[in-house]
């Protein structure tokens, strides 16, 4: 398990009105293949820098969460075929960052951060440059 | 004696700051190391060290992809 953070581009025209069944439509996709969510956040509405599939404006929901990451490939390909979801970007990540003007979805399971990615995994190479976030400044 | 010069404050503007690594979430900052057409400032002009460059160069990327910014503007 190691811990991942997603971004999603949600369709407004379901985003607006039935917000719950999205996020928690995301939530059972992440669910299924055993991930457990440690924070959910919502951007809100905003204007896209380019048309996607016909869309110019969209809904963010960044979710941090754990996976195995033999399962993210599944869950990429799910997150692909979902009628909500225009677009979605899964990254590792080793902290949550706190933002400041960004709400916390209501009703959505907030846990907090104490979730820290075994350091065994993090010596494998091709995860040294995204996991440097650590204090070792110049 | 050789003439040294030595730069107490480092050039990279993240080095300064003291950032690990850059978010592709901040779309406040990002256009900074941008042209108004949406491209890549070279390491000369926006005076970034090697590894902050990649870092910068990865987090627009990403920031484009999910239309947080253009890729051409």
């Amino acid at each position: 398990m190691r811990m991942y953070e997603g971004l999603f581009l949600l369709d407004n025209a379901h985003a607006s009105l039935e917000w719950d069944t999205v996020v928690k439509h995301i939530h059972d996709i992440l669910q299924k293949y055993g991930a457990e969510i440690l924070k959910t956040e919502k951007w809100g509405e905003k204007k896209l820098a380019y048309k996607i599939k016909g869309h110019k404006r969209g809904t963010y929901l960044l979710i941090h969460f754990n996976a195995k990451h033999s399962a993210i490939t599944t869950i990429k390909r799910d997150f692909q075929l979902s009628d909500y979801i225009i677009r979605s970007l899964i990254v590792k990540d080793d902290k949550i960052e706190e933002l400041s003007q960004t709400v916390p979805v209501e009703g959505a399971a907030e846990k907090t951060v104490d979730k820290i990615p075994e350091p065994a995994e993090k010596n494998l190479p091709e995860e040294a440059d995204l996991s440097r976030k650590t204090a070792d400044t110049v | 004696m050789t003439k040294r010069m030595f730069n107490k404050t480092s050039k990279c503007r993240f080095c300064r700051m003291g950032v690990g690594e850059v978010d592709y979430k901040d779309s406040q900052n990002l256009p900074k190391l941008t042209t108004s057409q949406g491209k890549l400032f070279s390491r000369k002009r926006s005076g970034n060290c090697a590894r902050h460059q990649h870092s910068v160069k990865t987090s627009i990327k990403r920031a484009r992809f999910m239309a947080l910014l253009p890729y051409v503007a």
